[in-house]
């Protein structure tokens, strides 16, 4: 809680025989982080070398190029897979071998003939396209070619021609395109090639056909239906293929992937003649248990000690949270990973996040709405990432229901008790009540931010303490601490001289000196004390001090946003109900009718968009607070991911 | 005050239109403040949101993130908001 999970560094060398059980070990154990061997002359490693990959590493790299070529082909996608049971990894590895090049074999056939069947489709249907505009001329298509003194020609004119005799001429009707087919004497050829390219001209091949063009057509219509009707049957035959075989697929895919990393896995090593040495990183409370479980795979022919941590080692960072902060892991991976030494507010952020979520959009029927969307999704959704951010949504929606209640809110009507928190019932559509309490809504705000803000600044003076040393973690402590003195100073500054709502009143205190009382000293001395500390730790920080007020301010969003949505809704309210149904009830007419009809799909229409932008601008909004406002003060991030080596099998076992 | 009532009748003013302009004035402002600086959020808002769709079209991955750089200038036109709000309800 608040730091990551404790790691220690761990040094294994053994003799290169032992290689592949340690490999196998450390693979299904599943916790050893590799820290990858690089030959930068390190004390020590004197005359060490990369390691070679184990015996057998091509071979099965091709086979899993193979095992997800076919699986691309089939649009198979491991993550979408849900097997009945699991396979046992020596009964594939016995089958992979003849299997799957019978089914790479099968395929190959399959998609061969088809495109061999597609190409014949093409062709005749080039050929029908040919032989069409020939149909209205009743005679056989031999006819137009073989003879020695004529010539034939075929084509389109746009214009009326008229060809001097003696000439056989068949020309189609049409008013702009019409077909023309000449039959002439060879010595004429010029002259009325002449007449033709006047008309515009456009010649096409004369089909190399016999019989009618109707009957030429109808064999190629047959053929057509022929081919189509195999390539139908290859289709069938494909997707039998892939229903008989996806589980075998992703299957084969997971044990070659788990073989490809552990065959490869020495070229992360570092090797010398007959020993290799592997460093890495493991969660400090399993040292034990790896090592003996290496000592006992290797009968003690093993030598694994733990090293001492360097100031700048690269430690993996694994988060230690409590369940229920887990899924805002994710929040906090889309900003940076925490480093090792920095305090992880995954935690604050599975808290604040919804109480943000919640003041924004506290409506108990936006709340209910997006509670019931996030259950729905829940069961489509795969995959951890979606599966965590819809745990992180449910959060905020009951959050959202809650502060829903506190304003007494339902899709912008009032609920039938009053507010606890200041108003923001808007007086849309003139029906008067209270009304906004703005100041209120803008006091709660400011009063959340500088809460917020200090605790950051709270938070930066620990992960100073932790992290530096000497003169230096003096300096950052003070400077942190100052900036929190600055902030309050002000605040009581103010304090002294105006009154506000839902802040101290000490105008009343008594003035002690130059007219100023006991809460307005306090304040300036905060404030002079605060900017020297900041002063002294780095002069350039002055320049930031106006983003005290820039910062608190922001948090006026968790207002301004919700009203905004509050102001949508009750528009929406207002003129679906107010203005298109609630006048009809006074006398129903069919127009009426229509009108209420309309109105109704404007309520739903606008509360289902007033909704998303709920959704959008809620969550946008808290997590942006965390991002600029929050973490800016303390947080810095750049955590390395640990990621053991290994993975969670879903589809094989041992 | 009876002098003046009488002063603002003589530039042809009565008490109530004198109040109708001063709110009216409020809501102007109030207007003024909301359309510049939804304007400004709007401009900042096309250059970075062009940028993050270029982003997104080379990586689908940092989706999440320039979504949330794309809403970075909000804060602009959240200010005019409460200003907007401030001036006319308080």
């Amino acid at each position: 809680m608040f730091t990551p999970s404790q790691m220690s560094r761990l040094l294994i060398v053994a003799s290169k025989d032992q290689l592949t059980i340690v490999i196998k070990e450390l693979y299904r154990s599943h916790l050893f982080h590799i820290e990858d061997f690089v030959v930068d002359g390190r004390e020590g490693y004197d005359g060490f070398s990369i390691g070679m990959p184990l015996t057998g590493a091509s071979e099965v790299s091709s086979e899993l190029v193979k095992v997800r070529s076919i699986e691309n082909f089939f649009l198979i996608h491991p993550g979408d897979i849900e097997i009945k049971e699991k396979r046992h990894y020596a009964d594939l590895k016995s089958t992979i071998e003849h299997e799957l090049p019978t089914i790479e074999r099968e395929l190959e056939d399959l998609t061969n003939k088809r495109s061999k069947l597609e190409v014949t489709l093409k062709e005749c249907e080039q050929k029908i396209a040919e032989i069409i505009p020939f149909m209205e001329i009743p005679i056989e298509l031999e006819m137009f070619r073989g003879y020695k003194g004529f010539t034939v020609v075929a084509g389109y004119i746009s214009k009326d021609v008229k060809i001097p005799e003696p000439v056989d001429v068949f020309i189609s009707s049409g008013k702009t395109k019409r077909f023309i087919v000449a039959i002439f004497p060879n010595e004429r050829r010029i002259d009325i090639e002449h007449v033709l390219q006047e008309a515009n001209f456009h010649a096409v091949p004369i089909p190399a056909e016999t019989g009618t063009p109707k009957t030429r057509i109808d064999i190629y219509n047959d053929q057509i239906a022929h081919a189509k009707m195999e390539i139908e049957g290859i289709n069938q035959k494909l997707a039998d293929i892939k229903l008989t075989h996806t589980e075998f697929l992703v299957a084969c895919e997971e044990i070659l992937k788990m073989d490809v990393e552990r065959t490869e896995v020495p070229l992360r090593f570092a090797t010398i003649d007959q020993v290799f040495v592997a460093e890495g990183w493991v969660p400090t409370d399993t040292v034990t248990s790896i090592k003996d479980a290496l000592n006992s795979v290797t009968q003690g022919k093993i030598f694994v000690t733990e090293l001492e941590i360097g100031k700048n080692d690269p430690v993996p960072v694994e988060y230690n949270n409590p369940s229920f902060a887990q899924p805002s892991q994710l929040l906090m991976d889309t900003y940076s990973r925490p480093k090792y030494t920095e305090l992880d507010p995954t935690i604050l952020i599975s808290i604040v996040f919804p109480i943000f979520f919640g003041i924004i959009l506290g409506d108990v029927g936006y709340g209910l709405l997006l509670l019931g969307m996030c259950l729905v999704l829940r069961k489509f959704v795969k995959g951890e990432e979606g599966q965590q951010l819809l745990i992180v949504l449910r959060n905020a929606s009951i959050s959202s229901i809650f502060f829903g209640i506190l304003y007494s809110e339902f899709l912008g009507f009032p609920l039938p008790w009053l507010y606890v928190l200041p108003s923001r019932h808007l007086n849309i559509g003139g029906e008067g009540g209270h009304g906004p309490n703005i100041p209120g809504l803008m006091m709660m705000a400011i009063w959340i931010g500088i809460i917020h803000i200090t605790l950051g600044r709270t938070l930066a003076i620990i992960n100073h303490v932790r992290q530096d040393r000497g003169s230096h973690r003096i300096k950052t402590v003070l400077a942190n601490a100052g900036w929190i003195f600055v902030i309050w100073g002000i605040l009581a500054l103010i304090w002294s001289m105006i009154s506000m709502p839902f802040m101290p009143d000490l105008t009343g205190l008594p003035p002690i000196v130059m007219g100023l009382n006991v809460s307005a000293l306090i304040g300036i001395v905060a404030l002079i004390a605060g900017v020297i500390f900041i002063f002294s730790e780095s002069p350039l920080e002055i320049v930031e001090l106006p983003t005290i007020f820039s910062h608190s301010l922001s948090y006026s969003r968790l207002v301004a946003v919700g009203l905004s949505s509050v102001a949508i809704a009750m528009v929406v309210n207002y003129i679906s109900i107010g203005m298109l149904i609630e006048p009809q009830f006074k006398q129903i007419t069919l127009v009426g009718v229509i009108f209420i009809v309309i109105g109704v799909i404007v309520f739903l229409a606008g509360h289902v968009l007033n909704t998303l932008l709920g959704i959008i601008g809620g969550s946008l909004h808290s997590i942006r607070l965390h991002y600029v406002e929050f973490f800016t003060k303390f947080y810095k991030g750049g955590g390395k991911k640990y990621s053991p080596f290994g993975f969670k099998r879903t589809f094989t076992e041992d | 005050m009876a002098d003046l009532v009488s002063n603002v009748t003589a530039v042809g003013m009565s008490v109530e239109a004198i109040k109708a302009t001063q709110i009216g004035m409020k809501a102007l402002a109030a207007a003024i403040a909301i359309s510049t600086t939804a304007f400004a959020a709007a401009w900042a808002e096309m250059a970075i949101g062009s940028a993050a769709v270029g982003a997104t079209a080379e990586n689908k991955d940092v989706f999440g993130l320039v979504l949330l750089l794309t809403v970075i200038p909000e804060t602009i036109v959240i200010f005019g908001l409460v200003v907007a709000l401030l001036l006319i309800f308080s």
